[in-house]
């Protein structure tokens, strides 16, 4: 699948780059007087550039150049493929446990790229607890390095534990690349220092890190249909844009547990424009400002989720449905906000077992639609 | 205090304080001048991620830990591998005393936390030290607590007493048939068309089976309940055993080295056996630290759980 990819996009991709580039060069040029300040969105976009660049550039299967490697001083073990099942059953069980909703969505896959999902989804989150689960406080940026460190061995094909060479499995493959994965470490180290958001800009970058990452790592995996006209980098940037409002849509639901751990994901320029401060988020009363502002957020939120739809098109069409059906129960999520009147401080909006259910068929239909 | 300071800045979770069965070295316990030199000494060092590095053990073993850093990686185990087996008992033990101390330390600084507390007029949400709620094994049902054990009991021995007078006295005396439309057993029995001798079956013994399936169906209810409990207090990445298979001996412990053989000249002779060497990810246990549990195998780890030992 990979090579027919390679094959029919390459041409297309290097011409859209050529008349691309400079118009990327120009916005950094003109952002600013005097210094080049290049925003957050250009920063995203130049990797999403060079994402699709990567993928096309692979012409020969990734897999080949490191299944029969030998480690420099051994070599693997019989009891291997067992292991690796395990390991990758193990994540299931654990997808399964911590995102119920997702894991459905997954269910709706081919074996393989479910499997390759659990896998990582397990690493994402294994990163996301190092800074916010239980043993948080322990986490040093040498933590976060050394992490880092067993990122780049899984990807040389060294995988340090179980969980690990499942991912490694999956790199092999899938053409996965290993800058989101950095990225998203990047964002963990951005979550230490930070508490506050000063604009969207930031706000953008920090939702890049940890989410639009994701999106990123999983277009390889569902890939895009044969048959698509769209050029690769368009859709990344769908698959980016689902990742960013996911994470904008999750921000929006837990402003009030977010505000107990002492943190505001919202940008406080806004924040200041709509008459709101700190204090009031702390003080978690839904006010006519609150309302307002939360509408406005909605709404950039929604208008993400309409520009991801763009490119659900364009994938694969066994991966289609499931990406539909987790586009549409995360956008209920707003939904749900909505009708709980913006109160994101006492209660948890949460879509009911039979909206989810209602979603599914919902989902297919869309998911039939092919690339234009 | 400066060394306050340090302790503050780290976060614990609040959870009760489970008395520490581990500490029977209670015999170490240092006199009070030794304590507070103790208190200053672990002033010095940087923050609050890496591990007190140890005052009366050797110096040696200072450089170690300072860069200690809590996530394993393929050379970490290595870290007090140049230790004899001496100071490894010593560093183990001046350890083991530290964290005693610094437990107390804690309990002190917690009453003096709810005294200001409770000065400032700010309200506990948790009332840590009261005797807990226990959720109900029986599911739907509300939390346990000593003041509702009481309604418990008198709601469950009325239940009692009612059903036996409606078996006893009520049902026989309105003569009630609670089989599908008003029939009695006997109906039953004949309507599908078994042998009558079916429907003879004593009062005594329809009663004690009827109660015996009750009993038992509401107890495998109350395992099943306490076993999904269990479980959601298991970590989810090792399942318990505080452990993953280490990748690179794929959970043997050994890895083979591998000696390229030309089969050009030396063709004849017999293939030798392979060699092996301990893999050093793992130091031969074959299974590495699981990052999220620290080795606890719950799912969350705590300054009290005791770390499960990869050689046991």
């Amino acid at each position: 699948m990979s090579v027919n990819l390679a094959h029919t996009q390459q041409t297309r991709v290097s011409e859209s780059l050529r008349s691309k580039v400079p118009l990327v060069s120009t916005m950094a040029a003109t952002s600013s007087a005097g210094e080049i300040a290049i925003s957050s969105e250009e920063k995203v976009y130049n990797v999403v550039l060079k994402q699709a660049a990567l993928v096309n550039r692979r012409l020969t299967p990734p897999a080949t150049k490191d299944l029969h490697r030998m480690k420099p001083d051994g070599a693997a073990v019989p009891g291997n493929l067992s292991l690796l099942k395990e390991a990758y059953d193990r994540c299931g069980e654990i997808c399964a446990e911590y995102a119920k909703t997702f894991y459905l969505a997954t269910l709706l896959m081919t074996p393989e790229r479910r499997r390759a999902i659990w896998a990582i989804y397990v690493w994402c989150r294994r990163t996301d607890e190092l800074v916010d689960g239980p043993n948080a406080p322990h986490i040093t940026p040498t933590a976060l390095d050394r992490w880092e460190a067993r990122l780049e061995g899984l990807f040389r094909g060294s995988p340090f534990d179980m969980l690990d060479a499942a991912l490694s499995d999956t790199v092999k493959k899938f053409p996965v690349d290993i800058q989101p994965f950095k990225d998203m470490i990047e964002g963990m180290r951005m979550d230490l220092r930070k508490s506050r958001y000063k604009n969207f800009d930031e706000l953008y970058l920090y939702c890049y890190y940890v989410a639009g990452t994701v999106g990123l790592m999983s277009v390889p995996v569902m890939g895009i249909a044969p048959e698509s006209l769209a050029t690769t980098e368009s859709v990344y940037n769908a698959a980016l844009a689902l990742g960013i409002a996911n994470q904008l849509t999750n921000i929006l639901r837990d402003v009030g547990e977010d505000a107990q751990r002492g943190r505001i994901y919202l940008p406080q320029d806004e924040l200041a424009q709509a008459g709101l401060s700190d204090e009031d988020i702390f003080c978690g009363k839904v006010t006519d400002k609150w309302r307002n502002f939360m509408k406005e957020q909605i709404k950039r939120a929604r208008m993400l989720f309409d520009e991801a739809e763009q490119g659900v098109k364009e994938l694969n069409a066994s991966s289609r449905w499931p990406v539909w059906a987790s586009l549409l129960l995360y956008r209920q999520i707003l939904d749900e906000i909505e009708a709980n009147d913006f109160n994101n401080f006492t209660k948890r909006a949460y879509v009911s077992k039979a909206k989810k259910l209602i979603a599914l068929p919902v989902a297919y239909a869309r998911s039939l639609a092919g690339p234009t | 205090m400066v060394s306050l300071s340090r302790v503050l800045s780290v976060s614990y979770p609040a959870k009760p304080s489970v008395p520490c069965k581990t500490f029977s070295s209670s015999s170490r316990l240092v006199q009070k001048p030794r304590l507070n030199s103790k208190w200053r000494s672990m002033a010095t060092e940087p923050d609050s991620s890496s591990f007190a590095p140890s005052v009366d053990s050797d110096s040696s073993a200072d450089k170690v830990t300072a860069g200690f850093c809590i996530i394993e990686g393929p050379e970490t185990v290595q870290d007090f591998a140049n230790m004899e087996l001496q100071e490894i008992q010593d560093n183990i033990r001046s350890r083991r005393n530290k964290i005693f101390l610094q437990m107390e330390e804690v309990r002190r600084l917690r009453i003096q936390q709810r005294i200001k507390s409770a000065e400032l007029g700010i309200l506990k949400e948790e009332q840590e030290n009261e005797l807990p709620n226990f959720p109900s094994f029986i599911p739907f049902l509300p939390p346990l607590t000593s003041a509702n054990l009481k309604v418990y009991y008198a709601t469950c021995y009325s239940l009692i007493a009612g059903i036996i007078l409606f078996g006893g006295l009520i049902a026989p005396t309105l003569e009630l048939k609670l089989g599908l439309g008003g029939t009695s057993y006997a109906d039953f029995i004949s309507s599908m068309h078994l042998p009558m001798q079916l429907s003879e079956v004593d009062p005594i013994v329809a009663s004690f089976s009827g109660g015996a399936v009750g009993v038992i169906s509401a107890l495998m209810v109350v395992e099943i309940n306490n076993v999904k409990q269990q479980e959601h207090k298991r970590c989810k990445y090792c399942l318990g055993t505080g452990y993953l298979a280490c990748a690179r001996c794929s959970n043997t412990g050994s890895i083979v080295l591998i000696e390229p053989v030309s089969t050009v000249h030396g063709g004849d002779q017999p293939l030798s056996t392979p060699k092996t060497e301990r893999c050093s990810n793992c130091s031969g246990s074959g299974k590495v630290m699981c990052p999220t549990c620290l080795c606890t195998g719950m799912a969350m780890a705590s300054e009290h759980d005791p770390r499960i030992d990869p050689f046991d």
